[in-house]
């Protein structure tokens, strides 16, 4: 255990540094260092995932760059029972992500400290964009999302992520009978009123911001006149492109309800396996990462890292996690790498854009088989 | 002038074409002989280095021999379909006409399917109708080209339509379906099922080569022997190589038999440079980021799954070989992914083979055993049993079935005077 101690505090004193200050180099090397040491904790920990680590193509102990560490996919955490590092007794909560139907969610178990470390890390890169005083927090949800529960999904975790910003909370949407929900028009108009002034607040997963709160109020031709409003926004853009609203016309929108100018209209990218670490977009429309985490972008032929203009498959690396192995994680989404540093907003190191999520493969071909024989025969219950 | 393939917008031009060749199916047969004679010198003139490059050219260039078809026609049409005679049975004659025009829905995966496929109807005498999927357009043209200098009468190249048009073109699909006399389907589960539900005349004889997993098997007197086995891990690793392991006939699996003495460990080794090798001389060129991620996750499920489960790849996705013990047939990843199961008794793994496989390549030293392990394999739905190395060589009977007989009627004629 001595060992984790160390780990922890090395962890806690990179979450004190300036999230977006340090020097790229620098980073690099303490993250190095400190991965290392968590990858080695993590195969005392588990049997399994030493031997992935044994069996990786170098030896991290050797390694010289974040690059060259092991990594998993995230689909590793559709797996049940959850990968994990610690003993069940010590779970305080499982964060579940927003599979769609038919999918099988991602499962990854906190403890206390890495929980704690998560709220911290949130915390730190909010603090960032939108400075660090409390104010009124509009949520753009049920408030069943609120609720304290051994299991929370995405869009739990992400709400409760904020609530170190809130003075209040409002939730303004209401569920119906068949689990839809609508917008509370009332609240969220006595909001609108009571908060007209201040600083506020607003989250909301971007296609529930669009469907149940902009498309509705400017059927009704309603605008809330909060320009002093923050609304980060996160959960992807899948359902919206199939609507064909682009990136513009959902910020134009958003910021025609709330009367503030489009850069007050942040989105982030984040996930659930990447615990206490979101990405959002700076002034100039880029992504960065904070002095406790990194990204690499890999080169889908080579899984190298590309070069700045190059896309690839993002991984994600992150000091935060120590109850399950999610220090470096090959995720299934796409970005851009605009620069390795330099974004002319100030905050150093890598920045890059989301690019969508790898395209499923075209099922092409005389080996791409449906269903075995005997699969056929036992979904019709004949074997 | 260069060959191309038609864009198809229309179902009219569909239609036009088919109208088109029915007619010459009926009107101007064409020897089988003279057929032979132009796939030879089709053969010959496809020995250019300019076309090296496309995958499986080495073996369209065999499969075209006059000296590879000539016995496939042979056995599967009679001794006088050469002279296009009729033979005799007992009172009556035989003899093998063409059903008309044959149309041809090849899979996207192997580069030189289109060709292959036309080939089987062409030698029954057929007009062929030929949907080219769209990322085979280039290959295909090339290939065409070198048809069309040999043809240089057009005696057969005229009995050729080939057309490109989206997979989604539902109309045209339609159109092409509705004009065939035979149809020739190849490709995965959706859409084999896509074709299969277009509207075929009642008269249509369809002919489906569907998705199909394949297997390798190897006992210990095989693998075990130092002297011969980096041989043998080249013939798989050329085998896993063709078509990115998306073949039907692509090995997805090498169960291993156990045996004293035998290190499953050293195999691997081996079988690790083998792979290092084919890959050096055929690195891949592009990969879908799915793949990636898909392969990514094969290894370490794999790894995590097991603590005695072993694997060997190199840090980019080019290949991975996943050690371990396992009796049933994997969850195919694809992408130079090869599982290498130790088994007990491999009798007792083929015989538990349920019709999904269709290539068994086999590395077995004792003769009775391979002789038994064959007939385990035909009747557990095994279509081909075949030494390692030679998993995707396209001969008949393929899939179970012959490839030429299904596409020409044998008329019988009873003659009205004894």
């Amino acid at each position: 255990m001595s060992g984790l101690v160390a780990i922890e505090q090395e962890i806690d004193s990179l979450l004190l540094q300036p999230p977006y200050g340090v020097d790229p180099e620098q980073r690099r090397t303490s993250l190095l260092a400190l991965l290392k040491k968590e990858l080695a904790y993590a195969c005392e920990r588990s049997p399994r995932f030493r031997n992935y680590v044994e069996q990786w193509p170098t030896d991290f102990r050797v390694a010289e760059s974040i690059s060259d560490l092991p990594y998993l996919p995230v689909g590793v955490f559709k797996a049940n029972p959850p990968l994990t590092l610690t003993g069940s007794d010590q779970v305080k909560r499982t964060l579940t992500s927003s599979a769609t139907t038919g999918q099988i969610p991602s499962r990854v178990v906190l403890d206390a400290a890495t929980a704690r470390r998560m709220a911290k890390g949130v915390t730190t890169i909010i603090r960032d964009f939108i400075g660090p005083a409390r104010r009124p927090y509009l949520v753009i949800d049920t408030s069943q999302n609120l609720a304290s529960q051994a299991e929370v999904g995405a869009r739990g975790a992400a709400i409760q992520a904020l609530r170190a910003f809130a003075t209040e909370v409002v939730c303004c949407l209401r569920s119906g009978q068949n689990g839809d929900f609508s917008i509370d028009l009332n609240t969220l108009l006595a909001c609108a009123g009571k908060w007209k002034h201040s600083d506020i607040l607003v989250y909301g997963f971007t296609y529930i911001i669009w469907t149940q709160l902009v498309q509705p109020l400017r059927r009704e031709g309603i605008t809330l006149d909060i320009p002093n409003v923050h609304v980060l926004h996160s959960g992807g853009w899948k359902r919206l492109t199939e609507q064909s609203v682009t990136r513009d016309a959902f910020i134009g929108g958003v910021a025609s309800i709330f009367g503030c100018s489009a850069d007050r209209v942040v989105d982030y990218y984040g996930m659930v396996e990447n615990v206490g670490v979101i990405y959002p977009d700076c002034a100039h429309g880029n992504k960065h990462v904070p002095a406790f985490a990194d990204i690499i972008v890999r080169n889908p032929l080579t899984l190298a890292p590309v070069e700045p203009g190059q896309r690839g498959i993002i991984q994600v690396c992150s000091v935060l996690p120590t109850s399950f192995p999610g220090f470096l994680l090959l995720t299934e989404d796409m970005a851009e790498v605009i620069d390795y540093d330099g974004c002319p907003c100030g905050r150093r190191g890598i920045s890059f854009r989301f690019a969508g999520r790898v395209p499923k493969a075209e099922v092409r071909g005389c080996g791409n088989l449906g269903n075995t024989r005997h699969h056929q025969l036992q979904g019709v219950g004949v074997a | 002038m260069m060959y191309r393939i038609q864009a198809i917008d229309s179902s009219q031009d569909i239609t036009c074409a088919a109208r088109r060749l029915q007619q010459l199916s009926r009107e101007k047969p064409l020897a089988t002989q003279l057929i032979l004679d132009i796939f030879d010198q089709w053969a010959a003139a496809l020995d250019d280095r300019g076309l090296r490059d496309i995958p499986g050219l080495t073996f369209l260039r065999l499969w075209l021999r006059r000296g590879n078809l000539e016995p496939i026609v042979l056995r599967e049409l009679g001794p006088s379909a050469l002279n296009g005679g009729w033979r005799e049975d007992g009172r009556a004659r035989l003899r093998a006409f063409p059903l008309g025009v044959v149309g041809h829905w090849p899979a996207g995966n192997v580069e030189i399917q289109p060709l292959l496929s036309l080939t089987c109807a062409l030698l029954g005498g057929n007009c062929c109708l030929v949907r080219v999927p769209s990322r085979l357009v280039p290959i295909t043209e090339r290939v065409m080209e070198k048809l069309h200098k040999v043809d240089s009468n057009g005696s057969l190249s005229e009995r050729i339509f080939m057309a490109s048009f989206n997979h989604s073109r539902t109309d045209l699909h339609e159109a092409m379906a509705k004009t065939v006399d035979g149809a020739m389907i190849w490709g995965g589960a959706d859409a084999v099922a896509q074709v299969r539900a277009l509207p075929f005349p009642h008269w249509t004889r369809v002919l489906v080569f569907g998705p199909r997993l394949s297997a390798a098997a190897m006992d210990a007197e095989t693998w075990g022997d130092r002297t011969d086995r980096f041989s043998w891990c080249r013939r798989i690793a050329r085998d896993v190589w063709q078509f990115d392991q998306q073949a039907c006939s692509s090995p997805q699996a090498l169960f291993l038999e156990r045996g004293a003495g035998c290190d499953p460990g050293q195999f691997v080794e081996d079988l690790k440079q083998a792979f290092q090798e084919e890959n050096r001389h055929h690195p891949r060129q592009q990969i879908e980021p799915a793949l990636t991620s898909a392969i990514s996750l094969a290894r370490a499920s794999w790894l995590l799954g097991n603590d005695a489960n072993r694997a060997l790849f190199p840090a980019s996705p080019d290949w991975t070989i996943l050690l371990g013990t396992a009796t049933e047939m994997p969850n195919p990843t694809q992408g130079r992914t090869l599982s290498v199961l130790v088994v007990d008794d491999l009798l007792k793994v083929i015989s538990s083979f349920d019709g999904t496989l269709q290539t068994l390549g086999l590395g077995i030293k004792d003769a009775g055993k391979e002789e038994m392990l064959a007939i385990a394999a035909g009747r557990s739905g095994v279509d081909r049993i075949v030494k390692l190395g030679r998993m995707h060589v396209f001969s008949s009977p393929w899939d179970g079935t012959e490839l030429i007989r299904p596409m020409v009627r044998f008329v019988r004629h009873v003659p009205s005077e004894d």
